[in-house]
């Protein structure tokens, strides 16, 4: 007995993990290949690109202004304190900057990759303890609590450390968001297929770029992330942020209880399966959902082709919201997808036995994965124009 | 004569109003109804009418402080022999604890926009905390029972919002329904003994209802029936055996809400219960009850927190037991002790909440055994955690210690059984605290925090505010409590309450812990680890008898609807809806047929009736 | 013109005016037309609100025309304050049926003339100062409805619409063979409505009139066991008759039951109270236990309605002055409750197709399920369960405080059934509206959180009436005062009429 009328309903199909393995080798892309996704990939990447440029530039703002700020009341106005800002910031008529933190800490608490080993190394403890006594010799509140506390200064620098990370790593994924709509404005790019070559292609340029990050405490320069440490963009950074973010994330608390009894979340951090690809779309903007500050802050950026291909479908403007989230869905989909063909450890088109098994391997170890994530937003979309 | 009161006093009404006011401001928000602009604006609104509240009423007590009580009252509806009225006791009791309730909502609301900051329905939670906060002030403030019965049903009313916040959760789902539920029936007793007490005592008046129990001409059933329908209300307020279930299943709901949960709405049921304490007297089966309910709660609610995994649930149970105490305190009718009790409890039980919603914002994680290692990089929350444990226990001269030192000496007068109870729970309290310490706090780092950078201001500000205060606790307690003083017990009860609390720590720093949801080899201990891990099975009794009795009745009479009442009709009715089926054919076309019927029915009634009048 | 006739005049023009309309007009027009009357309706009721004096307790602005003299039947009217509440509750809701009527493209003249009809004949009900004439009314309103229930229902209409038309046949031959009774017993055709006229039977007689008369409006009230008319009536029923039929219908009941069962026959209703008490109490348990087991989200709302008109017996039946103001309370309160909460079903049911509790989930869902709905059916469902600060909670506790001095194990009883109101209404909250949006049973688990729901918006409009019923619901609660105010001379009156007709047969049995 039909409940519901089937064309209310829309149940994607999911791929099996031999699917997407077989997808990745043949160097197909995961996302099907319709206009529709190309326009809603590409435009909700450009609005992504305008909130990650604003993002970026905050998290770099907080990392060197308000380093080791007990009360970085103004941390979201950028250094600028004209009375305009501080209204628009007291009406909430602003970027979430709060999401924008809540990946860092997503980001710091999982600990993976290069940039979190670094973290514990022995000279990253030696420059927090220069930073450390140059910053109790004039703060007598933490020449106080530092003996107290022995590891309370050098976590918040880690936090700062992981907040300028991030920050330069969005500045080159915001620009390269932007660069891909004016590539697709000029009718470079027509494909999905293109897409994804597009944003490996600027992956693998930026792969060696330095992270390096410096402070001044009490008029003196000090190394937090120095150059001779070595991190670089895609390895230490990237693939951790895409761990994180895109694959772990942290359990919502509208969605998943946290009641140990109840033992919904898994103790071991590394199973988590709460990230931005294996998310749930639709209960956006409801309560306990952290997405929903990213989704309105895209939606307030939404280029125009992509907001009236929105208002002719389902609610309109009634959910558009959660169909940006299922338009971005797709478009992390498509990010995933270069990131994995830019990882593979040789060309596809090699014929050499044991370079194909090692391609294999990495195909199949991200198609198991994969295949739990929300696949169904993979395929093309049915005419669902409604008035 | 006495002078006009001055106008703060004459405003009074307004201290509830300011909560629900705060509700009424952020609908804009809550409802969505702005949409490119994010919800803080209603958040804000909401600080405010709370500082405004929390400034209104010290500029009352500042009065009262001099000119001494005042009474206020607007008439709300009357009819025939009936009067209900809203009526406002300006005592320094009440008023303390309307700047207890108000202050401690001003320091979650500041703590909320920390803890939910990438929260999108910010807006719909300070509503609900606005209409939280209205509901409590008014209550303290109360000076009739009609009218505290209908601020506490608003309380129930918004607890279930407020655990239902996440209603998307499945287990959010069932917690906001016993939450609801278990309320409900306490308030319906409560109903019940507010209606007789209505009819019998006419005013409900709280002066009044004690004038009329001084000389009360009732039968013990009666007595006792009423007296219980009274008790029955503040029981699942306060969250006592067997009416606790909830307040563990609300752990589900958001932190902040939990704070105030587990210390201003359990106040304010008690002191419901407190002001109702005078009428107790009717009833010496009623205090037995409390003196039962209370030490099975604060010593059963000890033992089920010491068996507790989840960080929450081990506090809140905590709460129960300390209500517990509060209960045996009027229930043996020591009624400045128990506002004590409640004040320094209140205190730092929010402050415990508060270091473990830091904790939890910190390491997504609830569960003490995957936790561990905070110690060294969390000031504010180890602090605050440190400060709140030492003002609950009974071992330095902070809260608590001087409440228990009074109820030790008391007691131990009139009933040492009692003293006892009140020592077992300050030792098991203390085990509970110092082993969740060992756990959370000390201990190696486990993988879930490896990295755990101390909270955002927004968080550890007013962490650090309350801490203050709860060291500042005794030096309240003494002017709130000025005539026997807070140190009037002897040195063996100093001693008692000191060695109580002290043999807690001890085997608390001694005991071994579990790693990771261990149980115990032995089959005995795990089994009696178990009992106290699922709340001595509580929510399985409950299922199995009362809520499969409703169920099971139900379903009965909804057979016996479809089967009895409706086959019956159905039989009898039989030969006209066998016509009303061919009248269905009719009904696609013509409509003649039914003008036709009514102009005959019409014909038949009028011919009918010039028949008989022939 | 009387100012009580013009109250009559203006539905019934209204539907000529509707039935005459030349042409064949759009449905939007006619619904245009109906809307106009009805307003015009309600501005004058609060007209006749403004032109009542609220200390006065007997009937006032009479108005009186013979008629057909030789059956007794006179054009009497009059209004007093347990008549005017009602009158207003089905000005507004009638307006609120038509507002809220929408897509209807069968027959619109006819449904909308039926629907300005009934509210006519319901005033003329609740105006007549003469028994026949009430039965009458009474019975004009029958018709019209069971058209709109066959012929606007839904599948299973026939058979709902038959069995309301059955029942309420029987209840209406009940009540006229009582009042011909009457007339027979006392051997006299003057139709007024006196107290006076039932003292001088036997109590035999009177008792037998009032067993009558109970069943009758037990029918219609509905009281167990001879409320299976309504679950089929409402289920089948569409969203604008629904509202109707829960606000303003169900309310003749139990307005007869205070008029002319208590009103005409005190001596016998005091012999009888005990036995009502715990006929109400039985009703009121029967209703609640059978809603928590109802799946339909509309039988719930029609069991709890059951449930909910128990307790306006119960006031009766104690007669006092607190409780009868209880029940004018109640009838209004229930009045606005049910039709708010059969509005929100209706808009969950028009926008899912479907009103099964085990198939709806997370309709609180904020961009694609039905938020507002969702907030307003909380709202409404508390209001309901008796909580304080809306309509119900100073309902119940008028109720429960008149009638516990007299009937303390019926009114307990009753307490109990306010408690399950709590029960199955937060099931119905809990199911339908928290949790993940969904529609489907959960067949297959690892499916069911894929499903990707589209259900239509709900637009602003379609939520006014909605919105304007909760804040009645709301001022109702906050500020009782006002309706006490209209009603208490009234219902001070009624209770006072066993003692006064004790008083006067006592007297009588001295001299």
């Amino acid at each position: 007995m039909p409940i519901i009328p089937a064309e209310l309903v829309h149940a994607g199909g999911n791929p099996t993990p031999g699917e997407l393995e077989t997808c990745l080798l043949a160097g197909r892309t995961l996302l099907a290949d319709t206009p529709e996704h190309l326009m809603q990939v590409v435009d909700v990447l450009e609005s992504y690109g305008e909130v990650l440029d604003a993002y970026s530039i905050n998290l770099i703002h907080q990392a060197e202004a308000q380093f080791l700020n007990p009360f970085p009341v103004f941390r979201f106005l950028d250094g600028d304190l004209s009375p305009a800002r501080i209204w628009r910031h007291l009406w909430h008529d602003r970027i979430n900057y709060e999401y924008a933190e809540y990946c860092m800490k997503t980001m710091l608490w999982h600990g993976t990759g290069g940039l979190d080993a670094y973290l514990d190394s022995p000279p990253f403890l030696e420059n927090c303890r220069s930073i450390i006594a140059r910053k109790t010799r004039r703060d007598p509140l933490l020449a106080v609590l530092h003996p107290l506390f022995p590891e309370f200064l050098t976590e918040l620098i880690r936090a700062a450390a992981t907040t300028h990370a991030l920050g330069q790593f969005w500045r080159v994924m915001s620009d390269l968001f932007l660069d891909l709509a004016r590539a697709e404005a000029d009718g470079t790019v027509r494909t999905i297929e293109a897409v994804v070559e597009f944003i490996k292609d600027a992956l693998v340029a930026a792969a060696a770029q330095p992270i390096t990050y410096a402070v001044e405490v009490a008029g003196e320069r000090f190394w937090v992330l120095p150059p001779e440490a070595g991190l670089t963009f895609l390895v230490d950074v990237a693939v951790p942020y895409v761990e994180a973010v895109f694959l772990r994330g942290t359990p919502f608390l509208g969605t998943v209880s946290f009641n140990a009894q109840a033992q919904q979340i898994s103790p071991d951090q590394s199973t988590f399966a709460y990230g931005a690809l294996f998310a749930d779309p639709l209960p956006t903007m409801g309560a306990g959902i952290p997405p929903s500050l990213l989704m309105q802050d895209m939606y307030r950026h939404l280029p125009p082709r992509l907001h009236r291909w929105y208002d002719q479908r389902t609610r309109g403007e009634g959910d558009v919201r959660v169909k940006i989230c299922m338009s971005f869905q797709k478009a992390m989909f498509c990010v995933t997808n270069a990131a994995i063909r830019g990882t593979f450890p040789h060309p596809l088109t090699v014929s050499e036995p044991a370079a194909q098994e090692a391609n294999h391997a990495h195909a199949a170890a991200w198609a198991v994965r994969l295949s739990r994530a929300r696949t169904d937003a993979l395929g093309a979309e049915e005419g669902t124009a409604q008035a | 004569m006495a002078p006009a009161p001055s106008l703060p006093i004459q405003l009074v009404w307004l201290i509830p109003l300011y909560g629900f006011g705060g509700m009424v401001l952020s609908l804009p928000w809550a409802s969505g109804w702005v949409k490119r602009n994010g919800p803080r604006p209603a958040a804000y609104l909401n600080l405010l009418v709370t500082l405004l509240a929390v400034l209104h009423g010290s500029l009352i007590l500042r009065e009262v402080l001099i000119t001494g009580p005042q009474h206020l009252e607007i008439p709300w509806f009357q009819a025939a022999d009936l009067d209900l009225r809203i009526g406002f006791d300006l005592s320094l009791t009440n008023l303390a604890a309307l700047e207890l309730v108000t202050s401690m909502s001003l320091i979650c609301q500041v703590f909320a926009l920390g803890y939910l900051d990438k929260e999108w329905s910010l807006a719909r939670f300070y509503a609900l905390v606005g209409f939280f906060e209205g509901a409590m002030a008014g209550v303290v403030l109360s000076s009739n029972l009609f009218l505290s019965y209908f601020l506490l049903e608003m309380l129930t009313l918004s607890t279930y919002l407020l655990v239902g916040f996440w209603y998307a959760q499945p287990l959010v789902v069932t917690a906001a329904r016993d939450a609801f539920l278990t309320k409900r029936v306490g308030d319906v007793l409560l109903l019940m003994g507010l209606v007789a007490l209505s009819a019998w005592a006419g005013s409900l008046e709280f002066n009044d209802l004690y004038a009329w129990s001084a000389d009360a001409d009732l039968s013990p059933l009666a007595a006792t029936l009423l007296c219980l329908g009274l008790i029955a209300g503040p029981m699942g307020k306060c969250a006592q055996f067997p009416m606790h279930l909830w307040l563990d299943e609300a752990m589900e709901g958001p932190n902040p809400a939990s704070i105030l949960r587990n210390s201003a709405v359990v106040t304010c049921g008690a002191l419901v219960l407190l002001k109702l304490m005078p009428l107790l007297r009717l009833s010496p089966v009623a205090i037995d009850v409390l003196l039962l309910v209370g030490t099975i709660s604060a010593v059963g609610g000890a033992l089920v927190a010491i068996a507790q995994v989840d960080l929450k649930r081990a506090f809140s149970y905590s709460t129960t037991s300390y209500l517990g105490l509060v209960f045996l305190a009027i229930a043996l009718q020591l009624p400045g002790v128990a506002l004590l009790l409640l004040f320094a409890h209140g205190l730092a039980k929010a402050l415990l909440f508060m270091s473990v919603g830091s904790v939890i914002a910190t390491t997504n994680c609830q569960d003490i055994t995957e936790l561990g290692g905070l110690a060294r990089r969390m000031p504010a929350t180890t602090g605050a955690y440190l400060v709140a444990a030492a003002g609950l226990t009974g071992l330095l001269p902070l809260g608590c210690f001087w409440c228990f030192g009074l109820m030790v000496e008391r007691m131990a007068a009139m009933a040492p059984l009692f003293a006892a109870v009140v020592l077992l729970t300050n030792a098991l309290t203390a085990f509970n605290l110092v082993r969740v310490y060992r756990q959370v706090f000390l201990d190696t780092p486990h993988p879930k925090t490896k990295r755990t950078p101390e909270v955002n201001w927004l968080m550890a500000l007013p962490m650090v505010s309350l801490l203050v205060l709860v060291l500042l606790t005794p030096l309240v307690i003494g002017r709130l409590d000025p005539a026997p003083g807070i140190a009037s017990f002897s040195w063996r009860t100093t001693a008692l309450v000191v060695a109580s609390g002290a043999l807690g720590v001890l085997v608390g720093v001694l005991v071994p812990l579990d790693k990771f949801w261990s149980r115990s080899v032995l089959r005995p201990l795990r089994t009696l680890q178990d009992l106290l891990a699922y709340d001595f099975y509580t929510d399985r009794i409950y299922r199995a008898t009362i809520v499969a009795f409703v169920a099971g009745v139900a379903q009965l009479t909804n057979a016996f609807d479809r089967v009895v009442v409706n086959g019956l009709v159905n039989r009898i009715g039989m030969g006209s809806l066998a016509s009303a089926e061919a009248l269905k054919l009719g009904v696609s076309g013509q409509l003649q047929t039914y003008v036709l019927t009514v102009v005959v029915a019409i014909v038949l009634l009028f011919g009918s009736l010039s028949l008989f009048r022939g | 013109m009387g100012m009580l006739s013009t109250l009559l005049l203006i539905p019934f023009l209204g539907t000529a005016l509707l039935l005459l309309l030349p042409g064949n007009p759009p449905p939007g027009r006619m619904r245009g037309v109906a809307i106009t009357v009805l307003s015009l309706q309600l501005l004058w009721s609060l007209r006749v609100l403004l032109a009542f004096d609220p200390a006065q307790g007997a009937l006032q602005l009479c108005e009186s025309l013979p008629w057909v003299n030789s059956i007794g039947l006179d054009y009497r009217l009059g209004i007093d304050g347990l008549s005017l509440p009602l009158v207003l509750i089905n000005a507004a809701l009638t307006l609120v049926s038509a507002v809220c009527t929408r897509d209807i493209s069968q027959r619109p003249r006819i449904y909308f003339s039926l629907l300005l009809l009934i509210s006519g004949a319901v005033n003329g009900a609740f105006l007549a100062d003469n028994l026949l004439l009430f039965f009458l009314f009474y019975e004009l309103e029958l018709i019209p409805l069971w058209l709109l229930i066959s012929i606007w229902g839904g599948n299973n209409r026939a058979y709902a619409a038959t069995k309301f038309l059955l029942f309420t046949a029987v209840s209406g031959m009940l009540i006229l063979g009582a009042f011909l009774g009457l007339a027979l017993f006392t051997g006299s055709v003057d139709f007024s409505l006196s107290p006076v006229l039932s003292d001088r039977l036997s109590m035999g007689s009177q008792l037998l009139l009032l067993g009558a008369l109970l069943v009758g409006f037990g029918i219609k009230i509905p009281l167990v066991p001879f409320h299976s008319w309504l679950p089929d009536a409402h289920t089948q029923a569409s969203t604008p008759v629904s509202v109707l039929l829960a606000g303003v219908l169900l309310k003749l009941g139990t307005y007869g039951l205070l008029r002319f069962c208590l009103g005409m026959f005190p001596e016998a209703w005091a012999l009888v109270a005990p036995w009502l008490a715990i006929w109400a109490a039985v009703s009121v348990l029967y209703g609640s236990l059978a809603a928590i087991a109802q799946r339909d989200m509309k039988r719930m709302v029609a069991f709890s309605s059951v449930g909910h008109m128990g307790y306006v017996l119960l006031a009766a039946a104690a007669a006092t002055p607190v409780s009868l103001l209880g029940a004018v309370f109640q009838m209004v309160s229930h009045g606005l409750i049910s039709a708010l909460l059969f509005l929100l079903v209706g808009i969950v049911y028009r926008k899912t197709g479907t009103r099964d509790l085990e198939v709806l989930r997370g309709l609180l869902n904020p961009e694609r399920g039905l938020p507002f709905t969702g907030t307003l059916m909380i709202l409404g469902v508390m209001a309901s369960a008796g909580l304080p600060g809306m309509a119900g909670f100073i309902s119940e506790f008028l109720v429960f405080r008149g009638s516990l001095p007299s009937y303390p194990l019926a009114t307990l009883l009753c307490m109990v059934g306010s408690g399950l109101t709590a029960v199955y209404f937060l099931l119905l909250v809990n199911r339908a509206f928290f949790g993940r949006l969904a529609i489907t049973p959960p067949t297959d688990p690892a499916h069911d959180s894929r499903l990707d729901i589209r259900l239509a918006g709900v637009a602003p409009r379609e939520t006014l009436t909605t919105l304007g019923l909760a804040l009645g619901v709301v001022l109702l609660g906050l500020v009782p005062a006002t309706l006490g105010h209209l009603s208490e001379s009234s219902t001070a009156l009624l209770a006072g009429l066993p003692h006064v007709v004790l008083a006067s047969t006592g007297a009588g049995g001295l001299g």
